[in-house]
C-alpha cells in the first residue's frame, strides 16, 4: 500500500499474510537536498526555481548527468521542463514481452496488472522501490531499466529530466489522458504534462478510531490540537515524513507556508512538536492503515489515502465505520504520477500501461485495492463508494477537485531550508 | 625461556588475514570517512565522497559533535549506552547459568539443548521481532492472554523495557554460545582442586570458574555489544517511539532519509572508533592474561 507524500514520503507494504507477520518498510524520502551552504545563488526564475548545473558543479557537487538546468515548479511559478529527447513516434504496435514496473509496494491492483497483461498478450514484472532517492540512483547508474515508474512526485521528477532519465511522452498513444483531472492535465510542476500522467491524488488528515473518539473532538475548535492530547497517549501515531510531520505542526500554529525557510517559524514547530512528544509518546511511523484497524492505535495524523484503505484491514466482523477521518480545513494535498524512462526497451507497450490505467473503470478497480483516489475526473463519490466499498465514517478522505485546488502543496526545498527542516526533525525524533 | 619470535616465512601466513582486513575494514572504513567529509551532490541529494584527505570539510563533523555533546543527540548516544549496557547485563546474567548448565550438567542433551537454543535465531532476526510485536500489541493473542488472566497492560507503548528486552531477547544466543564454548573448555580439575582445599561450591565458582571464564565472558560481551550499538530495528519495531530511538536510528535516519547523510557517517565513525577503543582494550586485557598464563 503507498503511503508517500509530497517530499520525503514513506510507504510500506501491508503486512502479509492473515498473521500480519511480515513487514516490508519502506522509506520514500524525496525533496532532501543536503548542503546547508549551498545553493544560495539558486534563482527562483519566472518559470520556477531553477537549479544550474554548472553552478552546482562549481560548488562540488557531481550533476553532471545532464546539461539542462534543475528546474522545480511551484504552483505560484509553474515551470517548463526542458526537452531531452524526442517522444516516439507515432503509428507504433506495441512490443511483446515482459514489462518492467518500477512502482511502490502493493502501489497497484494486482488483479488490474493482470487486465493488463491479458488484454495486450505480456507480462508485468513489478520491480519494487522504498525510497526515490534509491530508486533515481538505479536509474542513474543504470542497475535497473523500468519501461515505467509509478508513483514518483513532483520533487522527484526535476531531478529525473535533469539527468536525461525520463522520455517525453506521445499523447497519441494515451488518449484517455483527457479522463485526468482538468487542473492537472496541466501540473505546476510539468507544464505541458511533457513526461508525466498523474495518476493519484491525497491530502494529509486525522484518522481515528470512532469507538474512542468523538468526531466533535475534532470539529468544536482546534481539530488538530487533538494531536497533542495526552489523553491518547502511547496510542497515537504521527508520519514518519518529516514534511508532512512538521507541517502538521506550522499547519497548527497557523502557519500556511509549508515550504518555509524562516528559521524562527521552524524552531517553533519544533517546539510544538517537541510538547507533542511530551505529552503523547507518539510513535513515528507509516503504519497506521494496519495499525489502528488493529485496534493498536486511536488516532494518528496520515494520508487521506491510507484512511480510505483501512476498512481493509479491519479484522474480520468490524464495523467498518469504526474508522473515522477528519480533513482539517486547513491542510496539504498533493499527487503523484507515471512516467516512463529514456532507456524503456518498451515504450509503446509502457504508453499503453499509462493508458490502462488512466482509464476510468480500471483506475476504480486499481482504487478499490490502492485505496488512494485516481487522478481522475467524471469519477462520482458513488462511483467511488461502489467500487471500493469504503464506509460512510471516512467520507471525509476523499479529496474533492475544490479541497485539491484549496490545499497547500509542498514541493522541492533549497537545500539550506531542507537542512533546517531536518534539523526540527531531528531534535523531535531524537527524544 | 623467551617466546620464539616468528618471523620470515610464518610472518607471511598472516598475509591473507591482513588482506581481508584491509579489504574489508579499512577501506570501507575509509571509505566512510570520505562521506563523512566528502560533500553531497546539489540535485541528486546523494553523498559525493571526497577520496582525497586535504579536501575533506568538517564542517557536518563538528556540528554532529556539538549536537552530541550539547544538542538533541546526546540523549540519543547516553540511551543507547544505558541501553546496550543494561542489555549486555541482563544477557549476561540469563546467559551464564544457560552456558555452564550446558558446560557441566547437560549431559547427553547437551546437543539437542544447543540446538533448541540455536533453532529459533534461524528466523530471521526481524521476523522474530515483528512476531512479538505482533503477540504483544494490544490487538495482539499473547496481551489478550494476559488480560485473561488479568494482566492489562500496553506492552508495546513506546517504551525502554520493550526495546531492552527485544535486545537482549535477539542477542542473547550470541552471548550463551562463546560462554559455552569458554566453559566448556575449562580445565574443571582446577575447580575441583579448590573444592578438595576447602572452597565451598560458591567459593569456588567467585575464585576460580569466574576468572577463568573471564576472558571469554569480556569476548561475549563484546560480541554482543558490537551489534547492539549499531542496532536500529529493534526500536523500530517494538516501539517506534522518538523516546527510544537509538543512535542506529539516526544513522538510518542521516543516512537513508535526510538532507545530511555525512552526518549519518559521522557517526558510524565515531560508533567504529568508540567500539574499537572497547575492542582494543579487550584485546590487550586477554594478551596480557595469555602472557601471565606462559610465565
Amino acid at each position: 500500500m503507498e503511503r508517500h507524500r509530497a517530499g520525503h514520503p514513506r510507504k510500506q507494504a501491508p503486512f502479509l499474510g492473515g498473521d500480519q507477520f511480515v513487514e516490508a518498510r519502506h522509506a520514500r524520502y524525496g525533496s532532501t537536498v543536503r548542503r546547508r551552504d549551498f545553493l544560495r545563488r539558486a534563482a527562483v526564475t519566472g518559470t520556477g526555481l531553477a537549479i544550474a548545473p554548472s553552478v552546482l558543479a562549481a560548488c562540488g557537487g557531481d550533476s553532471g548527468d545532464g546539461d539542462g538546468s534543475l528546474s522545480i515548479g511551484t504552483p505560484d511559478a509553474p515551470v517548463t521542463l526542458p526537452t531531452v529527447g524526442e517522444a516516439i513516434a507515432d503509428g507504433l504496435s506495441p512490443e511483446s514481452g515482459t514489462l518492467e514496473l518500477l512502482n511502490w509496494a502493493d502501489y497497484a491492483n494486482p488483479e488490474s496488472l493482470a487486465a493488463f497483461e491479458a488484454a495486450l498478450g505480456v507480462k508485468v514484472n513489478v520491480t519494487i522501490y522504498d525510497n526515490e532517492e534509491a530508486a533515481l540512483l538505479k536509474l542513474r547508474n543504470g542497475t535497473f531499466a523500468p519501461d515505467v515508474i509509478m508513483g514518483m512526485t513532483d520533487t522527484a521528477l526535476a531531478r529525473l529530466v535533469a539527468a536525461e532519465l525520463l522520455q517525453p511522452l506521445n499523447k497519441g498513444y494515451i488518449p484517455n489522458f483527457s479522463n485526468v483531472i482538468v487542473g492537472l492535465q496541466n501540473p505546476y510542476y510539468d507544464l505541458g504534462a511533457q513526461y508525466t500522467v498523474p495518476y493519484v491524488i491525497y491530502g494529509n488528515g486525522i484518522v481515528y478510531r470512532t469507538d474512542v473518539i468523538d468526531r466533535s473532538r475534532f470539529t468544536d475548535g482546534d481539530g488538530l490540537g487533538a494531536m497533542w492530547d495526552a489523553t491518547y497517549a502511547g496510542r497515537l501515531a504521527v508520519l514518519d515524513s518529516y514534511r508532512d510531520t512538521i507541517s502538521m505542526a506550522l499547519i497548527r500554529d497557523g502557519i500556511t507556508d509549508v515550504n518555509t525557510g524562516d528559521e524562527a517559524v521552524l524552531r517553533a514547530a519544533g517546539d510544538s512538536l517537541r510538547a507533542l512528544r511530551e505529552a503523547t509518546n507518539p510513535k513515528v511511523d507509516i503504519l497506521s492503515y494496519q495499525e489502528l484497524p488493529a485496534g493498536n492505535r486511536d488516532i494518528a495524523f496520515t494520508w487521506a489515502g491510507d484512511a480510505l484503505s483501512m476498512p481493509g484491514y479491519l479484522p474480520e466482523g468490524v464495523d467498518p465505520n469504526v474508522i473515522g477521518f477528519w480533513w482539517p480545513p486547513t491542510t496539504v494535498t498533493a499527487n503523484d504520477f507515471m512516467c516512463i524512462p529514456r532507456t524503456s526497451s518498451k515504450p509503446v507497450l509502457a504508453h499503453a500501461f499509462i493508458n490502462f490505467f488512466s482509464d476510468r473503470d480500471e483506475a476504480l478497480r486499481n482504487a478499490s485495492f490502492v485505496g488512494y483516489q485516481p487522478a481522475l475526473q467524471g469519477i462520482s463519490i458513488d462511483d467511488y463508494r461502489a467500487a471500493t466499498g469504503i464506509p460512510e465514517s471516512v467520507l471525509d478522505a476523499l479529496v474533492t477537485p475544490e479541497r485539491y485546488e484549496s490545499g497547500l502543496r509542498m514541493y522541492s526545498l533549497e537545500p539550506a531550508v531542507d537542512a533546517l527542516w531536518n534539523d526540527v526533525w531531528a531534535g523531535f525524533t531524537a527524544g | 625461556m623467551r617466546p620464539r619470535r616468528a618471523g620470515g616465512p610464518w610472518t607471511a601466513l598472516a598475509t591473507p588475514g591482513v588482506a581481508w582486513l584491509v579489504a574489508m575494514f579499512l577501506v570501507p572504513l575509509y571509505a566512510v570517512a570520505c562521506i563523512a567529509f566528502g560533500r553531497i551532490d546539489p540535485i541528486f541529494r546523494d553523498a559525493v565522497p571526497q577520496w582525497n584527505p586535504l579536501g575533506w570539510r568538517f564542517e557536518e563533523a563538528g556540528a554532529v559533535l556539538a549536537s552530541i555533546t550539547t544538542g538533541p543527540l546526546r540523549a540519543v548516544a547516553l540511551r543507547t549506552v544505558a541501553y546496550v549496557v543494561v542489555a549486555m547485563i541482563l544477557s549476561l546474567a540469563l546467559g551464564f547459568p544457560i552456558a555452564y548448565y550446558l558446560a557441566r550438567h547437560a549431559g547427553r542433551w547437551r546437543l539437542a539443548l544447543l540446538a533448541l537454543i540455536v533453532v529459533p535465531y534461524w528466523v530471521n532476526y526481524l521476523m522474530r521481532m515483528m512476531a512479538w510485536y505482533n503477540l504483544l500489541s494490544p490487538s495482539g493473542l499473547g496481551a489478550r492472554l494476559l488480560r485473561l488472566v488479568g494482566l492489562e497492560h500496553n506492552w508495546m507503548d513506546g517504551s525502554s523495557v520493550a526495546v531492552v528486552l527485544g535486545l537482549v531477547y535477539g542477542y542473547v544466543p550470541f552471548i550463551i554460545l562463546p560462554l559455552y564454548a569458554t566453559l566448556e573448555r575449562l580445565d574443571w580439575r582446577l575447580v575441583e582442586a579448590a573444592r578438595d582445599l576447602g572452597a565451598g561450591p560458591r567459593a569456588a565458582f567467585r575464585l576460580v570458574t569466574l576468572p577463568l571464564a573471564r576472558a571469554g565472558t569480556a569476548a561475549a560481551c563484546v560480541l554482543i555489544a558490537l551489534p547492539m550499538f549499531g542496532d536500529y530495528y529493534t526500536n523500530d519495531l517494538l516501539s517506534r517511539s522518538p523516546r527510544t530511538e537509538m543512535l542506529g536510528n539516526q544513522i538510518d535516519f542521516y543516512l537513508n532519509a535526510s538532507s545530511q547523510p555525512q552526518r549519518g557517517a559521522v557517526l558510524v565513525l565515531l560508533l567504529s572508533l568508540l567500539l574499537l577503543v572497547g575492542l582494543s582494550s579487550y584485546l590487550r586485557s586477554t594478551e596480557r592474561t595469555a602472557r601471565e598464563r606462559r610465565r
